[in-house]
C-alpha cells in the first residue's frame, strides 16, 4: 500500500481506468464538430467574451448550447448553465440525453462512466427571470468560490430575454465575466417575423450587437438545421459547414 | 342494495410531508359522517387524527402506514388509502399506488410543489394514475394558489388548469369559486359543514371569466362536444365541461385544481364532488395480472365479480386478533368461508372473516366484490402475495421494490427483548419490502436493513412501543459493494487427490466489467472440453463467489464471467468439483482484475430560504458532495446535490442549525459511485479492524 502511496505522489503510477476515461474523452473532444468553424468550441471567445446564439424557438439554441458545456467538461473545464426557463431537472436531462446521443453516434459504451466523471464540471443555476440581476449572480458566485466549491470557466445563460433596455446589463455582466476570467454564452430568442439588418441580426438587437464578440444563427432548412457564424469569424473558404441534425440535436460537420 | 363498481372510488391522498393529507382525509371522514368529530394532527385534545392509528404517528405528528378507510359521498363509495409523506417510507407509497385507480396530490398554498410531491408525482407516472390537485392552506400567510399551479405545470410537468378560484388569500380566505357552475361557494357552520351557494363577488366575476374560458379552452381538447359548443358560441353545461375534463384526467392528460383550506374547514366538500365525477371507478382502468404457467405473459383483468378470483394482499398489520390483511379485489369475489389460494406459495387457505377498515376500527362485511378495498383476518401471507380462485394460476405483477442501501446491528438487552425481536422483525419483514434483516454469521450480530436512518429508527422504535423489544443499536453501516474495472482471464485447475473419490475440474476464460447488470455468465465452451452437465455447476460456483467479495467480503456486482475452455476427468469430476474450480477461478482473475469498492450515492434535496443557501451549500461540499444545481423559488432556494451516503448521517440535525430550523431535505437513493482512494483506505481499515474483533 506504501509503495502505491509513494508511486502515485511521484507520478509514476499509471491508473489504466483513468488513461481508458482520459482516452475515451480525447476521442471525444478531437471529433468536436465546431473545430471547423473556430478553434475549440470554448475557445472561440477571449477571457470576458460574449457569444451568442440566435434562432427561432425549438430550433435548438439550448441543445447548441449544452453541447458547447459538454465538450467543455470534457476538457475538463468548469461550466456553469443558468437556465432563466427550466428548473434544474430539465437542464440535466439536456445533458444525459444529448451526451447518451453522443455516445451512439461515436458507438461508445461507457457514457454512463465518463458522464459520472464529467459531471463535477457542471454547476446548474436556475432563476426566475424576473429575478435575476448581476449582484444577485455576483453573490451566488462568490458563495461558491470562497468555498471553494465552483469556479465557472464557461457560463452560459439560456433564457434571458433581450431588450433595449440590455446595455447596461451586458456591459456590467461583461465587467463580472473578466473578474471571474470566464466566457459568456447566451441564448437569443428571435422572432419568426421580425425585421433583420443584412447580417441576419435582428434589428431589435441591432443596439447590442457589439456586445457579442461571436454571433451564431441557427437557421432550420427541412431536417437539419444550419450553423451560420454571422459575426466574429474570419470567413475562410475551405471551412465546411457545420449543421444540427434536427431528430437528435446533435452537431455534425 | 349493494353500489356497483361504478359507484365505487379507489383514491389515496399523496402529497409532501406536512402539507396536510393527514387532516384534509380527517376533514373528509367527517363531512362523510365516518366520524363525528375533528381531531387534528397535533391538536390539543391529544387524541390525534383518526387515520393516523399508530401511537408513534401521533407523537411524531407524521403517518407512517396507510391506513385504509372507506366512506360514502352522494351515493358513492369512497375507500382512501392515507399514504405516508417522508421518502423514508416511499414503498408503502408505491405499494398504495399499485392499487389505487385515483389519487389527491395535496400541495400546500405557500410551499408549492416541493421536493417530495415530484417523488410522489413520478410514482404516479409509474402506476399510470389519474390525478387531481388540492392546493390546501390558503388560509396561511403567503398562499399563493396561481404560482402552486405555475409549479405544477413547470416543475412536474402537468397540463395543470384551475377548477376553482379562491375568495380572498391567507386571513382573509372565506370561500372559492366554483368554475363549472360558476357559482361562489361559502362553508358555514362550526366546522363548515353548511354549504352556502351565492352569485361571484363583483370584483371577482372578470377575472372567474377569464380562468373558465381557460378551463374551457385546455377542456376542449378532450371532447368535439365541448369544441362544438364553443365554435357554436352554445352555453356549456356543467355536464359537457366535467365530462371533457374527466376525459383528460383518466388519460393523465390535465390535472383539475382545486383549493380551499382543510384545516379551517373550507372547499373540502367540492373535492369529494371532484373524486366522485373526475376520477376513475375500478372499470375505467386496465388492471393486468401475470399467467404463471405461459411464461408470465400478462393477462388483462376483468372486473366481474362472478368470474375467478384474482386479489392482491397489499398491506400487513398486526392487529390485536391477528394478523390483518390489506387486500384489494382486481376479480372475483372474495367472501366469508370461501376458499382461496395464495399464488406464492400454492397453499390453499379458508377465509374467516372479511372486513371493511375505518382507521383502526373495524366492520364485518360478508364479502368483497371486485373493485373493492378490504381486509381479511387469519390469513397467513407476506405483503404483496396474490389470491386466487383454485385452479387458476396467475399473479400480479411484482412491485417495483428498492435495494436496502444502509444497515444497522442490533443487541436485544434481554432475553425476554430477544424473543419479542424476532417476533417484530418478522412482522416487520413481511409488512415492508424495503425493510430486511439477518444474522451476521460472523459477529452473530442481527442485521437491520432499510432505506435510510430513519427508515430504520422507525421500526427501532416501534419494535419498543409495540412489541416491548428494548434493543440497543449499533452504528449504521452503508451497503458498499464491489466490483472489478477491468477485464482478467484465469485459468484454474481444482485437483484433489488425499484418499476417497478424488475431485477434477479445470476452467478457462474471463471476468470483465459490465454495467447494468449484477451478473452475466457465459459459456463459450465448443468441443465439450467441460461436459454439458457441469456447465450449471460453474455459473453456481462463479454466482457463490458474488455473495461476499473477496476483497472486503462486500457484495460483487457488475461482472460478467466467461469460460472458454477447461477441462474434465471421467471418474473424479463431479459438480462439486467444478464448483469448486470456478470459485478458485474467480479468486485467480479478481485479484487481477483491479477491483474497487462502490458506495450508494443519494440524491440530496435541500429546501432552504435563500439566505441560507451558501451555507447549505458549504454544508453538502464537506460531506463529498456533488452539487448539481441550485433553483431559485423566490424566496427560497432549492438545492440538489448527489452526496454519499456514509456522510448523511447526523445530516438533519446539522441542517436545522445551519439554517435556523428553517431548511429541510429528502434524499433517495441514486445510484453506485467508485469510493475514492483515500475513503477506501478507511474503509478497509474500519472492515478489518471488524474483523480482529470478531477474532
Amino acid at each position: 500500500m506504501k509503495l502505491l502511496a509513494e508511486a502515485q505522489r511521484k507520478g509514476t503510477l499509471i491508473n489504466l481506468r483513468d488513461r481508458y476515461i482520459h482516452m475515451l474523452k480525447n476521442e471525444l473532444i478531437y471529433s468536436h464538430p465546431l473545430r471547423h468553424i473556430g478553434h475549440e468550441g470554448e475557445n472561440i471567445i477571449q477571457e470576458g467574451g460574449f457569444g451568442a446564439v440566435l434562432s427561432r424557438a425549438g430550433v435548438g439554441k439550448t441543445a447548441f448550447l449544452v453541447q458547447l458545456a459538454l465538450y467543455a467538461m470534457l476538457a475538463n473545464k468548469y461550466v456553469l448553465h443558468i437556465s432563466l426557463n427550466d428548473p434544474v431537472d430539465k437542464v440535466t436531462l439536456w445533458y444525459k440525453e444529448l451526451f447518451n446521443g453522443l455516445g451512439q453516434h461515436y458507438k461508445i459504451e461507457q457514457m454512463n462512466q465518463l458522464l459520472q466523471t464529467i459531471l463535477p464540471y457542471r454547476f446548474i443555476m436556475t432563476f426566475r427571470v424576473s429575478s435575476f440581476s448581476i449582484p444577485k449572480l455576483q453573490e451566488r458566485l462568490t458563495d461558491l468560490s470562497e468555498q471553494n466549491i465552483f469556479k465557472p470557466e464557461i457560463i452560459i445563460i439560456d433564457g434571458f430575454h433581450f431588450d433595449g433596455t440590455t446595455k447596461d446589463f451586458l456591459m456590467n455582466l461583461r465587467k463580472l465575466a473578466l473578474k471571474q476570467s470566464c466566457r459568456i454564452w447566451f441564448s437569443v430568442h428571435t422572432h419568426r417575423h421580425e425585421e433583420s439588418d443584412p447580417d441576419g441580426m435582428p434589428v431589435r438587437l441591432s443596439m447590442i450587437e457589439d456586445s457579442f464578440d461571436l454571433i451564431i444563427k441557427l437557421e432550420p432548412t427541412g431536417s437539419i438545421i444550419r450553423v451560420e457564424p454571422i459575426k466574429g469569424m474570419e470567413s475562410h473558404d475551405n471551412r465546411q459547414p457545420v449543421y444540427l441534425d434536427a431528430s437528435t440535436m446533435l452537431i455534425k460537420e | 342494495m349493494r353500489p356497483t363498481t361504478n359507484d365505487v372510488r379507489n383514491i389515496g391522498i399523496s402529497a409532501h410531508i406536512d402539507s396536510g393529507k393527514t387532516t384534509l382525509t380527517e376533514r373528509i371522514l367527517y363531512y362523510t359522517k365516518r366520524i363525528h368529530a375533528i381531531h387534528d394532527v397535533k391538536g390539543k385534545d391529544g387524541v390525534g387524527a383518526t387515520m393516523d392509528s399508530m401511537e408513534l404517528e401521533r407523537e411524531r405528528g407524521i403517518t407512517i402506514a396507510s391506513a385504509a378507510t372507506y366512506c360514502q359521498w352522494m351515493d358513492h363509495e369512497i375507500n382512501i388509502i392515507d399514504t405516508p409523506g417522508h421518502v423514508d417510507f416511499t414503498v408503502e407509497v408505491e405499494r398504495s399506488l399499485r392499487v389505487l385507480d385515483g389519487a389527491i396530490l395535496v400541495l400546500c398554498a405557500v410551499g408549492g410543489v416541493q421536493s417530495q410531491s415530484i417523488t410522489v408525482d413520478q410514482q404516479m407516472k409509474r402506476y399510470n394514475i389519474p390525478c387531481i390537485a388540492f392546493i390546501n392552506k390558503c388560509d396561511r400567510s403567503g398562499a399563493n394558489p396561481t404560482r402552486v399551479i405555475n409549479q405544477l405545470n413547470k416543475k412536474l410537468g402537468h397540463s395543470a388548469v384551475a377548477m376553482q378560484l379562491p375568495i380572498g388569500l391567507e386571513m382573509n380566505f372565506q370561500g372559492v369559486v366554483d368554475l363549472v357552475t360558476m357559482k361562489a361557494l361559502y362553508f358555514d357552520g362550526e366546522n363548515g359543514e353548511a354549504v352556502r351557494m351565492e352569485e361571484i363577488p363583483e370584483s371577482l366575476l372578470t377575472a372567474a371569466q377569464e380562468k373558465r374560458e381557460e378551463l374551457i379552452d385546455t377542456a376542449s381538447i378532450f371532447s368535439d362536444e365541448l369544441t362544438e359548443a364553443v365554435l357554436e358560441e352554445k352555453d356549456i353545461s356543467a355536464d359537457i365541461l366535467l365530462e371533457a375534463v374527466r376525459t383528460g384526467v383518466l388519460s393523465r392528460k390535465i390535472t383539475p385544481v382545486f383549493m380551499g383550506s382543510a384545516y379551517k374547514n373550507k372547499a373540502v366538500q367540492p373535492l369529494l364532488d371532484a373524486v366522485i365525477r373526475l376520477l376513475p371507478c375500478p372499470a375505467d382502468m386496465k388492471n393486468e395480472a401475470l399467467t404463471m404457467d405461459e411464461g408470465e405473459a400478462p393477462i388483462t383483468l376483468s372486473n366481474d365479480p362472478d368470474k375467478p378470483l384474482v386479489a392482491l394482499a397489499f398491506k400487513l398489520e398486526d392487529g390485536p386478533y391477528g394478523q390483518l390483511t390489506y387486500i384489494r379485489v382486481y376479480q372475483g369475489t372474495i367472501s366469508k368461508g370461501a376458499t382461496i389460494v395464495n399464488a406464492r406459495t400454492g397453499k390453499k387457505l379458508k377465509v374467516g372473516r372479511v372486513i371493511r377498515m375505518h382507521a383502526d376500527q373495524m366492520e364485518d362485511i360478508a364479502a368483497i366484490p371486485a373493485g373493492y378495498i378490504g381486509a381479511l383476518f387469519g390469513i397467513d401471507c407476506a405483503s404483496g402475495d396474490t389470491f386466487v380462485s383454485p385452479g387458476l394460476n396467475v399473479t400480479m405483477t411484482s412491485m417495483f421494490v428498492p435495494e436496502p442501501v444502509i444497515s444497522l446491528a442490533i443487541v436485544p438487552k434481554d432475553n425476554k427483548s430477544q424473543i419479542n425481536m424476532s417476533k417484530a422483525l418478522g412482522r416487520f419483514t413481511k409488512e415492508d419490502p424495503t425493510f430486511k434483516t439477518y444474522v451476521d454469521e460472523e459477529t452473530n450480530e442481527t442485521i437491520i436493513e432499510g432505506m435510510g436512518e430513519l427508515h430504520l429508527e422507525v421500526y427501532v422504535e416501534r419494535m419498543k412501543r409495540e412489541y416491548g423489544a428494548e434493543v440497543t443499536t449499533g452504528h449504521p453501516r452503508v451497503a458498499y459493494r464491489e466490483t472489478i474495472t477491468r477485464k482478467a482471464e484465469f485459468n484454474y485447475t481444482h485437483k484433489k487427490q488425499t484418499g476417497g473419490a478424488g475431485q477434477y475440474g479445470r476452467v478457462a476464460g474471463y471476468i470483465e466489467p459490465i454495467e447494468g447488470n449484477d451478473f452475466v455468465f457465459e459459456n463459450r465452451i465448443t468441443g465439450g472440453s467441460i461436459p454439458t452437465q457441469y456447465i450449471p455447476a460453474c455459473e453456481k460456483g462463479f454466482r457463490q463467489c458474488m455473495i461476499k467479495g473477496p476483497k472486503l467480503e462486500f457484495p460483487v456486482t457488475g461482472v460478467k464471467a466467461v469460460i472458454y475452455d477447461g477441462a474434465a476427468h471421467s471418474v473424479d469430476s463431479s459438480d462439486m468439483a467444478f464448483q469448486a474450480a470456478a470459485r478458485g477461478a474467480f479468486l485467480e482473475a479478481y485479484a487481477k482484475a483491479a477491483p474497487v469498492i462502490h458506495e450508494p450515492i443519494m440524491r440530496v434535496v435541500v429546501e432552504t430560504p435563500t439566505e441560507f443557501q451558501g451555507a447549505i451549500m458549504g454544508l453538502l461540499n464537506q460531506r463529498r458532495g456533488m452539487i448539481v444545481g441550485s433553483q431559485d423559488e423566490g424566496h427560497m432556494t432549492v438545492v440538489e446535490a448527489q452526496v454519499p451516503l456514509a456522510e448523511m448521517f447526523g445530516f438533519s440535525t446539522v441542517l436545522r442549525s445551519s439554517s435556523q430550523g428553517q431548511a429541510q431535505f429528502t434524499m433517495e437513493f441514486a445510484l453506485y459511485k467508485q469510493v475514492p482512494q483515500s475513503i477506501s483506505e478507511k474503509i478497509i481499515e474500519e472492515v478489518a479492524a471488524r474483523k480482529r474483533n470478531v477474532a
